[in-house]
């Protein structure tokens, strides 16, 4: 069946070529019928992405090893859930999986972008064909997953590592969201070339780079987790390339989803948001380059792919076509509204957007250092972790203050009297907190204290505004408290959806904050019988347990967790050797603590014939707050995306208004 | 008003990564020298040259380019990662010392065998 | 195996021919093929509406915000007066544009 596959890539890639070159005629020259083709034409790419995504997901279930990239990846003694899921395995897989998802996006927004307006929608197509074109290439001609071979007995197999439900879930996750960003370029770079100066865009995408932005932020936390459980090195996050290359789009796109909310209210800073969404799309293009192409030397990868310059080439394109359409209509984007008062909420909104792109652009130059050094002296030099934690803190620490601040602040002009009395009870909590903290021993680190007492100012903030709110809605005739309450978030949703996430957020730096900066880490030898003290616990080394599974051999330390003179149970940590391709993997303990949200990781380095473990043992406080914050994320994503009945009604009313129920 | 913060950020970042020399250089054995300094060290572990134990006493191999033949001696003490094996990649920090580039404790990484490196976005091996 | 694929290939390549000719097919000689783009009038009918929207939009955001006790009486006082005559200008901008384009669609334009 390659042969159906191939052939269904072509079609999508002469589909995708038909978009770009009909839909960009029928734009320019104004047909209809041609507009509406070329609109057909992206759907259609879509299913024929998806007929040929299917041969080769059959392939993988069926273990047809004459596909070779089947037998690449795949052994005929995998689950059915891992051979599926090396469809994003390799190199050319998961090429098809963007295109996938790519074609996916691009047909749901024609089918429902068709209300946004037919000029608009008319130049919208061209773009997103045009991105389809570079992906359909790529899969067609460069990197395909349909190249045949005589069909050996077996499969090379799956590294062990990835044969874990982290790898379902992850990969697709943030390609969802890495993809998802075109949309609003797409939409953008429409706006454009339709001349037009209306918020149009921004309403028809506002959904859409939500959910991206969701799933990319997820789909991080989701490799977090992934490196701290599975692969155990004791942390979740190394400033390494590739993960950078998922951060700096997102980072991109939160100041995005802010700025544009001073778009829609105040009609200024176009120019800006325009810069943005071009420069999230440029940076999730960069990131799929990055972790391709082997230019950077990550632990990720590694080889010299011959995908790379390709991908270079297309994004120099993409940039220059942004670039370009930016600078010729800057002329019908200047605005006449100006910022009325440093003391704003438009100003901590503008503030926020600078100290975001200032992480980014932080960590981009991290990432492009090794190869500037190179061009320059000739030697490569890489910035570690200090740099970047350091900026880390410079920037992040204020975006945290920022978030407990923006609320509390009025639109367009706030008297600092006023201010004075918005501010007193949260900055009280904050303080009491802070002293709090100082007297338990918080002391330690300064950033870490400072991480903690702003945190406690903005859920203070946050949690007034809930309370205030739903006194406001008693006041009005709510029956209930709960009454009140959902009535508020209802009503309200993109602001109280909106509060939710950045409870996460600030969720995300206490954990951050505990299990970096008051982490402690002790390594020791033990035997059975001795022990090793690690902060509050007592480790006791019981006995090394071996046990034989269908694939593995896996051996394990039994160790026996005591704090405070009250046992805590058992913690088990080991290896296990895969008979398959001889690999070994790390198999750590985590002992978490659900009151504080600590967590006591245990990783061995090695266990000797003699019953003796090498030990690295973690005391990580309040490491699980990450977790719960990704929970608590996805939960204020919800409420800001749920649609809204009374929203859509008055977007109908401005938009068609010929449509709707004579208004006057 | 935007204009003058980024440039103003930019100069901070170039002042940092100059000055305050937050960077080691990533060499190949090749470019060792009579390199001294901290520097980080990649490359291929040679095949039969592998002695010793990484807790007691060191342990000893050597490391050549990836792409060539020039070898340097190395001695590294502390974890050992579970991929490091003969024929694979590593990178390893340390400083060359009377020809023996002796490496810091735990800085030892070990690079996801090629056969699995064509990567995705993120979800390999972190050794 | 080869035969069954080219053939579902075929088929597939046809059907997206079809589904892409689809707009001609159906309108083989229409009346009006332009793709309507809005005019000068819609151009700043859209803008008006916008601009009456936020208009709007701000002024319940203050009345929220002052019922929440964000804003101050005082601050208030000051922020009403302004904003509500910006709606209501807004709102008077678009009311005879409106007039004026209901009048030229049921003149039949």
């Amino acid at each position: 069946m390659p042969e159906l596959g191939r052939a269904a890539l072509i079609v999508a890639l002469g589909l995708a070529l038909y978009a770009l070159l009909a839909g960009a005629y029928a734009a320019w020259s104004g047909r209809r019928r041609l507009a509406a083709s070329a609109q057909n034409a992206i759907l259609a790419a879509f299913a024929a992405t998806l007929a040929a995504s299917l041969v080769l997901a059959a392939a993988l279930l069926r273990d047809d090893f004459s596909f070779t990239y089947v037998q690449e990846h795949t052994s005929s003694d995998l689950s059915s859930a891992y051979k599926l899921s090396a469809f994003w395995g390799g190199q050319e897989g998961s090429l098809l999986l963007w295109l996938l998802i790519l074609t996916g996006y691009s047909a749901a927004a024609v089918a429902f972008g068709r209300r946004v307006g037919r000029d608009l929608l008319a130049w919208v197509v061209p773009v997103l064909g045009g991105v389809c074109v570079f992906f359909a290439f790529m899969v067609t001609v460069v990197a395909s997953p349909f190249a045949t071979q005589p069909a050996p007995a077996e499969g090379a197999g799956m590294t062990a590592s990835l044969q874990n439900p982290y790898m379902l879930a992850h990969p697709p996750l943030l390609y969802l969201g890495y993809v998802g960003l075109a949309i609003p370029w797409a939409f953008a770079m429409g706006a454009l070339l339709s001349r037009r100066t209306d918020e149009r865009w921004i309403v028809a995408t506002r959904r859409w780079t939500l959910a991206a932005w969701t799933f990319l932020g997820v789909g991080q936390l989701l490799g977090a987790h992934w490196a701290y459980e599975e692969i155990g090195w004791g942390g979740y996050f190394a400033w390494d390339p590739v993960e950078n290359a998922a951060l700096m789009p997102w980072l991109a796109a939160t100041a995005f989803l802010h700025s544009v909310m001073i778009q829609e209210k105040r009609g200024m800073l176009k120019v800006w948001n325009m810069i943005l969404v071009v420069g999230a799309f440029l940076l999730s293009l960069f990131g799929t380059f990055l972790t391709r192409s082997g230019v950077v030397n990550s632990i990720h990868s590694f080889t010299q792919s011959s995908i790379g310059p390709w991908f270079l080439f297309f994004i120099v394109l993409a940039t220059g076509f942004s670039l370009a359409l930016v600078f010729s209509r800057l002329p019908i984007l200047r605005s006449q509204t100006r910022l009325e008062s440093l003391i704003s909420r438009e100003a901590t909104f503008l503030y926020n957007n600078l100290l975001l792109v200032a992480l980014c652009l932080t960590i981009l130059w991290g990432v492009l250092f090794p190869l500037v050094s190179e061009a320059v002296r000739g030697e490569a030099v890489n910035v570690g972790g200090p740099y970047y934690n350091f900026f880390l803190r410079s920037f992040g620490l204020p975006l945290l203050l920022l978030m407990g601040i923006g609320p509390l602040i009025a639109w367009r002009r706030a008297s600092l009297r006023a201010l004075g009395r918005t501010f007193l009870v949260p900055l009280g909590v904050a303080l009491a907190v802070g002293l709090v903290l100082l007297v338990l021993g918080a002391g330690s680190s300064i950033p870490g204290l400072i991480a903690y007492t702003f945190s406690a100012f903005v859920l203070a903030s946050i949690a007034f505004e809930f309370v205030r709110g739903t006194r406001a809605r008693r006041a009005l005739g709510a029956s209930s408290w709960p009454a009140a309450f959902s009535s508020l978030v209802s009503r309200n949703r993109r602001r109280y959806g909106g509060y939710i996430v950045h409870a996460a957020v600030v969720l995300l730096a206490i954990g951050v904050a505990g299990s970096s900066a008051y982490e402690t880490v002790r390594e020791g030898k033990l035997r059975p019988g001795q022990e090793l003290r690690v902060a509050d616990y007592t480790l006791r080394l019981r006995s090394i347990e071996q046990r034989e599974t269908a694939n593995a051999v896996q051996v394990r330390a039994v160790l026996d967790v005591e704090r405070d003179g009250s046992e805590l149970g058992s913690l088990r940590a080991g290896k296990n050797t895969y008979r398959v391709g001889d690999e070994v993997s790390n198999e750590v303990g985590i002992r978490s603590d659900l009151l504080t949200g600590e967590d006591l990781f245990v990783t061995t380095d090695r266990i000797d014939g003699d019953d003796s473990v090498y030990v690295k043992v973690f005391v990580k406080p309040l490491v699980n707050f990450i977790w719960l914050a990704g929970i608590v994320f996805i939960l204020g994503s919800l409420v800001t995306l749920w649609p809204d009945a009374r929203e859509q009604r008055r977007l109908l009313l401005r938009y068609e208004p010929q449509a709707a129920p004579t208004e006057a | 008003m935007i204009a003058l913060s980024v440039a103003a950020l930019l100069a901070v970042f170039l002042l940092y990564t100059s000055i305050a020399g937050g960077g080691t250089p990533s060499l190949r054995p090749s470019q060792l020298d009579a390199r001294d300094g901290r520097v980080t060290l990649a490359g291929k572990v040679v095949h039969g040259s592998v002695r010793g134990d990484a807790r007691e006493g060191g342990l000893r191999f050597r490391l050549r380019d990836v792409e060539g033949t020039a070898s340097v001696p190395v001695l590294y003490r502390g974890s050992v990662p579970d991929l490091f094996d003969e024929d694979r990649d590593i990178v390893v920090q340390g400083t060359l010392r009377n020809g023996v580039f002796v490496a810091q404790p735990g800085t030892l990484v070990t690079k996801c065998p090629s056969k699995y490196a064509p990567a995705k976005s993120g979800s390999q091996d972190r050794a | 195996m080869t035969l069954l694929a080219l053939a579902l290939a075929a088929a597939l390549a046809v059907a997206c021919v079809v589904y892409v000719a689809r707009p001609f097919l159906r309108e083989p000689a229409p009346a009006v093929d332009r793709l309507d783009e809005p005019g000068e009038l819609e151009r700043r009918r859209l803008a008006l509406a916008e601009e009456r929207d936020r208009a709007l939009g701000a002024l319940k955001e203050l009345e929220f915000d002052h019922r929440t006790g964000a804003v101050s009486d005082e601050d208030y006082r000051a922020l009403v007066g302004p904003l509500r005559r910006t709606a209501a200008e807004a709102l008077r901008a678009l009311e005879p544009r409106a007039t004026g384009e209901l009048g030229r669609v049921r003149a039949g334009r």
